[in-house]
């Protein structure tokens, strides 16, 4: 017979910033691991690395037979494209998973901040989709060409990070649309392709039709990709920091639309018992 | 012609199943029209610097959402089986279990094909492609040796991807690779020299050959040479898929793990 061991109930306080940084902080490494189905070897070497590689070979071949560029062109846009699938997939299933696993109910019962609680999604994301993208460049500098002017590696990193992050936050969009949806990674897909087809991929934006350019300029990476590509070719701070400010302000965007969207959601969950409906 | 007529049977059945599927309804018809509009740009970009027309990108395009659909529908073919419950029951049924995999495959391999059709009708509105065929009579069969081929190629990767737990990580692996040393848009010719050998053992290399020549080609012997590659492929396939279906199904019965996941 074992004996019981009494443990006092915690009691902290959920508005406190310590109870916010823990959910931050906790809760969203608990949700890279818990809710992201790509977090072990077996699944993330074939698609996050695996798919990478062959994505720039691909489009580095394409591209330089099609258009007569040279595939460096092809790789730096594809190199920073690829953080979406880190961060798109990522934070899609971050977050819809919470209810296809039924964790949702029992989530939005706690009094745990929601800011916290959603801000917290990004940062194991963020390093995901950097770490992918970084992988991707050195795919790129060892195998097509790519070169980074040395003098403004710093640059090219602000504006890789701020694109990542941008790419997170449609992503956390995504996420939050896709919890009333049946399949939440339709729209996934569908993004990521669209990145690459509107946002400078792979063709320059100024050779698409106008009503693509309007699009673009909407959408994550166009602004971003841009301020890397003309940091790889020496561009300082300040003449690109406009483009990095602009990709900012976009990801700040996306990010908050997907905070409101996500807790109108929550609400008119309760209101109509449709939490766990799917 | 009952073999046919179960063939046929399960071949719609999965056809109707993969369309309920909003995975396989973007692989299959908005994937391409993506792919299709990038290459259609990216050609028009370089002037006609790699003398290649609408309908090369239209069919390559067409053919990469082929690709897509038959890695992922069949890759994944017999894990949902055992996730839904009826691998024991199809296994064990009288009919031979090989003749349901190869409908289940060849409903995937149809379902992509839908998808070249989209994309020339994309070309056509979109961009203005012309539409022609060199040889008219032979592209119907250019068609159905390209479906036969890459039919028996789906059973083998069907029977295959099955020992890995993750199949539809494998095919996240898959797919640019093929798309790329396949020739569906870039020639084989302007690859290395190590990996032409890998494009010729491929059914989307020489189905991809046969349509072109049927549609765009200037002599007839490259389609036919194409379909008869076709069907050689599909032979070894099967063959290969026969033997590694029953390694698999024997290994299953040993372990009892025939209806574990």
């Amino acid at each position: 017979m074992t004996a019981g061991t009494l443990v006092a109930p915690t009691s902290t306080n959920p508005n406190s910033w310590r109870a916010a940084w823990r959910v931050f902080w906790n809760g969203g490494l608990l949700s890279y691991g818990m809710l992201f189905n790509w977090a072990r070897p077996s699944i993330y070497i074939p698609t996050l690395i695996g798919g990478p590689t062959f994505q720039l070979l691909f489009f580095a071949a394409l591209g330089s037979y099609a258009s007569g560029r040279s595939p460096a062109y092809f790789a730096i846009g594809n190199a920073v494209q690829v953080s979406a699938l880190a961060g798109v997939f990522g934070m899609t299933m971050a977050i819809a998973n919470e209810r296809w696993f039924g964790t949702l109910p029992a989530l939005l019962a706690t009094p745990a901040n929601r800011v916290a609680l959603f801000a917290g999604r990004f940062l194991p994301f963020l390093a995901n989709g950097l770490f992918v993208s970084l992988y991707a460049f050195g795919v790129g500098v060892v195998f097509l060409g790519v070169r980074l002017e040395p003098s403004t590696l710093g640059v090219v990193a602000l504006a890789l990070v701020v694109t990542v992050f941008s790419c997170n936050a449609i992503g956390a969009l995504q996420g939050s649309v896709s919890l009333r949806l049946r399949d939440g990674l339709f729209g996934a897909n569908l993004l990521v392709m669209a990145f690459l087809l509107f946002c400078g991929v792979n063709i320059p934006v100024s050779e698409l039709p106008g009503w693509m350019q309007v699009i673009s300029q909407a959408l994550p990476f166009t602004h971003g990709l841009e301020a890397v590509r003309q940091a790889a070719d020496g561009a300082g701070l300040s003449q690109v920091g406009g483009l990095i400010a602009i990709e900012f302000g976009i990801g700040c965007a996306y990010a908050v639309i997907a905070f409101f969207l996500f807790s109108y959601l929550e609400r008119s969950s309760r209101e109509n018992a449709t939490l766990d409906v799917r | 012609m009952r073999t046919l007529h179960l063939i046929w049977a399960v071949t719609w059945f999965n056809v109707k199943m993969l369309l309920m599927s909003e995975f396989f309804v973007l692989t299959t018809f908005i994937t391409p029209l993506i792919f299709a509009t990038l290459a259609f740009f990216l050609f028009r970009l370089g002037n006609g610097a790699a003398q290649q027309t609408l309908l090369y990108a239209a069919l390559g395009s067409g053919m990469m959402g082929v690709w897509s659909t038959t890695l992922f529908g069949c890759g994944g073919a017999i894990a949902w089986q055992r996730w839904e419950g009826t691998l024991e029951l199809l296994v064990n049924a009288p009919t031979r279990y090989d003749f349901i995999l190869a409908g289940q495959t060849f409903g995937a391999v149809i379902l992509g094909f839908y998808g070249i059709g989209t994309t020339l009708l994309w070309g056509v509105i979109l961009f203005g492609m012309p539409i022609q065929t060199s040889f008219p009579l032979l592209l119907p069969f250019a068609l159905l040796a390209a479906v036969l081929s890459l039919g028996a190629l789906g059973m083998l990767i069907a029977t295959t991807f099955v020992l890995y737990r993750h199949a539809n990580a494998l095919g996240n692996l898959l797919e640019y690779p093929i798309w790329l040393i396949t020739g569906l848009l870039v020639p084989v010719v302007t690859l290395p020299l190590w990996v032409r050998p890998l494009s010729w053992a491929l059914a989307p290399t020489w189905g991809m050959e046969a349509i072109r020549g049927a549609a765009m080609g200037t002599d007839a012997a490259t389609p036919l040479f194409a379909m008869a590659m076709c069907v050689v492929l599909a032979v070894i396939y099967y063959i290969l898929s026969r033997v590694a279906l029953r390694y698999v199904l024997q290994k299953a019965r040993r372990d009892a793990t025939l209806s574990l996941q």
